[in-house]
């Protein structure tokens, strides 16, 4: 068997594989979220609505079936694109119509941040990676900052942009930007989603992770056998460490993909953005459950495609993968 | 350190600051929840009220001396028996979609209300309607099922267009709620699920001087507070709604905002659920009030208000100024506990196999919930009895508590449109008394209340019921709030409206 076929079947059984996993996923995070107390028709309805009402609501919002045949159904719509109605957020109103153009905000918003993490993580890793003391010195502190909670440090860095701002304004004249203050409605204006995606690349250890992971592989690299014997025959090893560092930086990726899905939910809140995230907040809030469900599928679905791509980009890069049919 | 960061934001500051000015003219306004539904019968949420004011119209209004004033509708005439209304409409009005106002979107709107498919909170409101008929194109007649004193006052509810809908089944489902349509000051311009944009009515009669109008969901009242202390004309937010109390110290001395109390007419409660034996037993209920030190708790956790005697706030009509109010003594609930039979016994009181050990149900959105609690825990401690707190979410604190009662003790807030309506809250068949109160007194008054056509004589038997209410205890009536709302320098001619905030908004205006 050639290395194309061998891929294409290590390809093809870690997506049926996905597609297992997504449908096992769905089911848990449907019922789940079908069983939790208190429901969307409890939130509408008012006091006193006699039973025959409620149970003409709960058809109308197709609540009335018990959750696992609910489930059913819903998966067979969903294979067709079709995630159900809002129940209360945007009532009537189609799932994915509501949630696609959010979820693709949050998820330019999570993957651009993860880069921007990646990135500098990897100028650190090369600079700082011989494990010296000036890499002591200069990580000690970065530790400090970057292991706090990301909704400390969007709070703190509201703050200190607001008071920066201000004075700019005050002391020398100039026109207001339509993003101050933070968190204002900027009507379109790209710097809050700047903040957001510091915030993110900044908090909850995100960087320190990923520095700490890049510079164990430059060091583990450094000192390998085949980067000695290159060194000692007085060759540049600059690109066969960068060739070595590709698979665990994807690796490296897909893993803290589900972190930052995580922090954004709670970052878009604070710097009001209209994304996945603060939807999937206010729709827990209000018990709209299609839309609860839809998001958390969906989010499901990337962290699934994302190990995916990694895995597909490792065999891609190194054939011993494939070999041992990963 | 602080400061060389300040100074290098201050050069990407630069930059940013020249990427363009905020729109100008626009009024600015955080909400702490977002609208559910801009249709006017499913506007149930504060939010959704004040937004629902800018775009719709209602017949009359409620103007600042509390006087009945026209808005859709010009003129009136009671008939003779006060059992119908004749409204004359005013001419010329246009929808926001340019198609015109007619009686027949009046016939509409209370048609739709009293469709039964037609599902809302306030649907009592429209029952007193027996039929609505139109005469010509600007002339509608009400007919009542009894006779109403100052009918006009109950038609307050805002009229949707005839065409926005295929039939009067409306379902919180419709398209209008997201692209509604009105006759109101401001149009939506850009509906969002997390902001709102409206644009003037310039064909408005109040002609509104404000050109728009964002409104923004900020769930954090920090990050509220925030957008108003860095607010200017032209930056931040022009209000914030409510100031909480632990906000009002910062603008007290504001160059740049001004805090403007208003009137809610809302009060809080602390629930008693009679379906516990415990707690059916007046002199129990008896006790822990005389056990609170309602004072105390809402100086250190809630700031400014009125202690309450009843279900009337002293600016209701209804309210009874002979009740006393209710000094607060441990000693004193000792004793009734004990002259009831409720002995300490471990740290709890018992009573046969009753024990005053209670479950005390809070909604997690409630303000200062945690702290209230841990005050009035502490405080019935000294008496012996316990309480159990469990915090719930707001969707399931309603499923909990007013639905399937499991509940002891609970803390919340009544908000009422116009004056006090408590029939549903009291009656033994009222749809809102979730406590399971009987009371044949209370029955009888409230009945009769309801069926007087007399206005004096109801009156009389408001004030008759708060007495009664007051000593017999269903809740235990805490207290209602000076609510304050911060509003920015900038913003001239302002008045609030009670309730429904915006009412007299179009005569607001941006200064320079």
């Amino acid at each position: 068997m050639n290395r194309a076929v061998r891929l294409l079947l290590a390809a093809s059984r870690r997506i049926a594989g996905g597609l297992l996993l997504l449908v096992g996923a769905s089911f848990v995070i449907y019922i789940t979220i079908r069983s939790a107390p208190g429901d969307a028709i409890d939130a509408i309805s008012p006091m006193g609505t006699p039973p025959e009402v409620k149970q003409q609501l709960l058809a109308d919002f197709g609540l009335d079936r018990d959750p696992v045949t609910g489930y059913f159904a819903w998966l067979l719509r969903s294979a067709a694109g079709d995630f159900g109605d809002s129940l209360v957020i945007a009532s009537g109103e189609s799932v994915m119509t509501l949630v696609w153009p959010a979820f693709e905000l949050t998820l330019m918003l999570s993957g651009l941040a993860l880069l921007g993490a990646l990135l500098i993580a990897l100028a650190g890793g090369l600079v700082l990676g011989q494990g010296s003391v000036r890499s002591q010195v200069f990580t000690a502190p970065f530790y400090v900052i970057t292991t706090a909670p990301s909704f400390v440090v969007a709070i703190i860095l509201s703050h200190l942009v607001n008071i920066t701002v201000q004075r700019f304004v005050e002391q020398a004249g100039y026109v207001t930007p339509s993003w101050y203050p933070i968190p204002i409605e900027s009507g379109g204006s790209l710097m809050p989603y700047v903040f957001a995606a510091v915030t993110l690349i900044g908090g909850d250890g995100l960087l320190v992770d990923l520095f700490n992971t890049v510079r164990a592989e430059v060091v583990s690299l450094r000192e390998s056998q085949f980067i000695q014997a290159i060194r000692a025959k007085g060759a540049r090893t600059g690109s066969h460490i960068a060739r070595n560092l590709v698979v665990p930086l994807v690796s490296a990726y897909a893993s803290r993909l589900p972190i930052v899905l995580g922090g954004v939910v709670i970052v878009e809140y604070i710097f009001t953005l209209e994304g996945a995230g603060y939807l999937l907040l206010e729709a827990s809030r209000e018990r709209d459950f299609p839309v609860v469900v839809g998001i958390s599928v969906l989010f499901t679905a990337t962290i699934i495609v994302s190990g995916l791509i990694a895995d597909l980009v490792r065999a891609i890069i190194d054939p011993r993968e494939v070999a041992r049919g990963g | 350190m602080f400061n060389r960061l300040v100074s290098a934001l201050v050069v990407c500051g630069a930059l940013w600051a020249i990427a363009g000015p905020a729109t100008a003219e626009t009024f600015r306004y955080p909400e702490d929840t977002r609208p559910t539904s801009l249709v006017p019968f499913f506007a149930e949420d504060m939010s959704a009220v004040r937004m629902v004011e800018l775009v719709f119209d209602s017949l009359v209004v409620i103007n600042k001396r509390g006087d009945v004033e026209g808005s859709l509708a010009t003129s009136w005439k009671r008939d003779a028996d006060n059992g119908g209304i004749t409204f004359v409409l005013r001419e010329g009005v246009t929808w926001h979609d340019g198609k015109p106002f007619t009686a027949d979107d009046v016939v509409f709107t209370v048609e739709a209300a009293q469709d039964k498919k037609t599902i809302f909170n306030a649907k009592s409101k429209y029952r007193f309607i027996k039929e609505a008929t139109s005469s010509g194109q600007f002339e509608v007649h009400f007919t009542f099922d009894r006779p109403i004193n100052e009918p006009e006052r109950r038609f307050l509810f805002k009229i949707i267009p005839k065409h926005g809908f295929s039939g009067t089944a409306i379902t919180r489902k419709d398209k209008f709620a997201r692209k509604p349509i009105g006759t109101g000051p401001y149009k939506v311009d850009d509906y969002k699920v997390r902001s709102i944009s409206l644009n003037v009515n310039a064909e408005h009669w109040t002609k509104p001087k404000i050109e728009q109008v964002l409104m923004q969901h900020t769930p954090d009242k920090s990050a509220q507070i925030s957008l108003l202390q860095y607010s200017g004309k032209e930056a931040g937010v022009q209000a914030v709604i409510f100031v909480p109390p632990k906000s009002i110290a910062l603008f007290e001395n504001s160059d740049q905002v001004v805090l403007e109390p208003y009137h809610t007419v809302s009060w809080w409660y602390m629930a008693y659920n009679h379906t516990n034996k415990a707690l059916a037993e007046q002199p129990v209920r008896e006790a822990i009030a005389l056990a609170i030190n309602r004072e105390e708790l809402l100086e250190a956790h809630l700031g400014r208000g009125d202690l309450l005697t009843g279900p009337f706030t002293e600016s209701s009509p209804f309210y009874n100024f002979q009740v006393e109010a209710r000094e607060p003594s441990v000693d004193r609930a000792k004793e009734l506990l004990e002259s009831a039979g409720w002995k300490e016994s471990g740290g709890v009181r018992k009573k046969g196999k009753l024990k005053l050990d209670l479950k005390f149900v809070l909604d997690k959105e409630l303000a200062s919930n945690q702290a209230l609690f841990l005050g009035i825990q502490a405080q019935l401690k000294k008496i012996g009895v316990t309480v159990r707190p469990e915090y719930v979410d707001h969707a399931r604190y309603r499923e909990q508590v007013f639905t399937k009662q499991g509940f002891d003790l609970t803390l919340n807030v009544w908000s009422f449109e116009e004056v006090e309506d408590v029939y549903p809250l009291f009656h033994s068949q009222g749809v809102m008394n979730f406590i399971g109160y009987n009371n044949a007194d209370v029955d009888t008054l409230l009945d009769t209340a309801k069926s007087t056509r007399d206005y004096k004589k109801y009156k009389e038997f408001m004030k008759q019921l708060h007495s009664v209410l007051g000593t017999d205890l269903p809740y235990f009536f805490l207290w209602s709030l000076d609510v304050y709302s911060g509003i920015n320098k900038s913003v001239r001619n302002v008045f609030i409206t009670p309730y429904r905030y915006f009412t007299s908004f179009p005569e607001w205006e941006l200064g320079r």
